[in-house]
């Protein structure tokens, strides 16, 4: 076999196993995510947190207050309003919220934030802000995964199942006695 | 009609619609880059002494803007930071610094006399103001502002430090709490939110 029939049933080979693991990764790429999808996985909203009127008075008696939670899940991005229905004003990590009005924060880093904060008896709110799997994350899965599984199995198949042309199909011809040359002689 | 013509005509079209679509984006609602109060809060007058001895009403000082900074002139970290990005903020409004009043209201009256105020302040912008007063009056503005205050005694007794909150506050030419800011927030994002808050008056 030639170097350039090589080639052309090498490169044959490599794309049609690309297409298979193309369609590998995607499937299983997205199985997962359909699966393991968490509910930070989603475009930066607006979240709004309520401090409902009393709350001071019940936490400085030791007393949670059931609508707000200890620990909230943000994606990047999102912008965290804490309306204050109290009678006093209320902080949470950077932000003052005086009585009867809201103040808001947007996430701009993914990191795990523990904010001291007025309205919870342990004075502590933990904020965990976390990078949304987005399509483009997806994307960049497909695009490194699909490449390296593709080049795996190419080469696997090649120790298994050397390159090799087709067998050419050799047609028999039949002897035709040659009329002459030596009876004229 | 001619081929000119028609091509003028597109050309007319095209630019009328880059103008309907940039006055849409340059007249939108300003997204402040602090923390919004909102609805804004009549900001809680006060009436404390500057560093030159004067009287500093609170509701003396309206259609100015206002960002008052808690801290002490002993401060190692936080509060010269802060002062510093004041100073900065001077300089680049320039002329429309004109429109806005730097406060620094000290948590440490014990030591931060008037004479230390002006000493300390002298070193970044004289024109920042610097106030103090007695102990029961700034407790009921540190109170009034939701700060948080306490002496934190060194090993060796003889020093403190005084721990503090270490936001701004931003109040409006109308005397309203408008808006706060992060310790460290980048100096440009206020400066926007400035030029902005004292076109307003």
């Amino acid at each position: 076999m030639d170097t350039k029939t090589a080639l052309r049933l090498g490169t044959r080979r490599f794309l049609i196993f690309f297409a298979i693991s193309l369609v590998f990764i995607v499937l299983m790429s997205e199985t997962s995510f359909y699966f393991l999808k968490e509910d930070s996985d989603r475009a930066p909203k607006e979240v709004q947190l309520i401090i409902p009127e009393g709350t001071a008075a019940r936490v400085a008696n030791g007393e949670t207050v059931a609508s707000i939670p200890d620990k909230m899940v943000f994606t990047l991005g999102d912008t965290l309003t804490v309306k204050n229905e109290d009678v006093v004003s209320h902080e949470l990590g950077p932000l003052w919220i005086p009585a009867g009005s809201s103040a808001s924060l947007v996430l701009e880093q993914a990191s795990k934030f523990a904010y001291t904060c007025s309205f919870q008896p342990s004075r502590y709110l933990g904020l965990d802000v976390k990078n949304p799997t987005t399509w483009l994350t997806r994307l960049a899965a497909f695009g490194l995964a699909t490449p390296a599984t593709a080049f795996f199995l190419f080469f696997y198949s090649i120790i298994i199942w050397p390159i090799k042309p087709k067998k050419e199909v050799v047609q028999e011809v039949p002897r035709v006695p040659v009329v002459g040359v030596n009876e004229e002689r | 009609m001619q081929k000119t013509h028609i091509i003028l005509f597109g050309i007319a079209i095209l630019v009328g619609l880059i103008a309907v679509v940039g006055a849409f984006f340059l007249t939108g609602p300003y997204a402040y880059q602090g923390s919004l109060i909102d609805p804004p809060v009549q900001a809680k007058d006060f009436s404390l002494i500057d560093q030159n001895g004067g009287t500093f009403r609170l509701s003396d000082q309206q259609g100015k803007v206002l960002m008052i900074f808690f801290g002490y002139t002993n401060c190692p970290d936080e509060c010269p930071a802060t002062l510093a990005e004041f100073k900065g903020l001077i300089s680049q409004l320039g002329d429309a610094a004109q429109q806005v009043r730097f406060v620094f209201i000290t948590v440490d009256p014990e030591r931060d006399t008037q004479e230390r105020l002006q000493e300390y302040l002298g070193n970044f912008d004289p024109s920042i103001i610097g106030l103090t007063g007695n102990l029961t009056d700034l407790k009921k503005v540190w109170n009034d502002y939701g700060i948080y205050q306490e002496e934190i005694l060194s090993e060796d007794t003889s020093n403190y430090s005084v721990g503090h909150t270490n936001r701004i506050y931003a109040i409006d030419v109308h005397g309203n709490l408008r808006l706060t800011y992060p310790f460290g927030i980048d100096q440009d994002k206020i400066l926007q939110d400035l030029v902005h808050l004292s076109r307003e008056n």
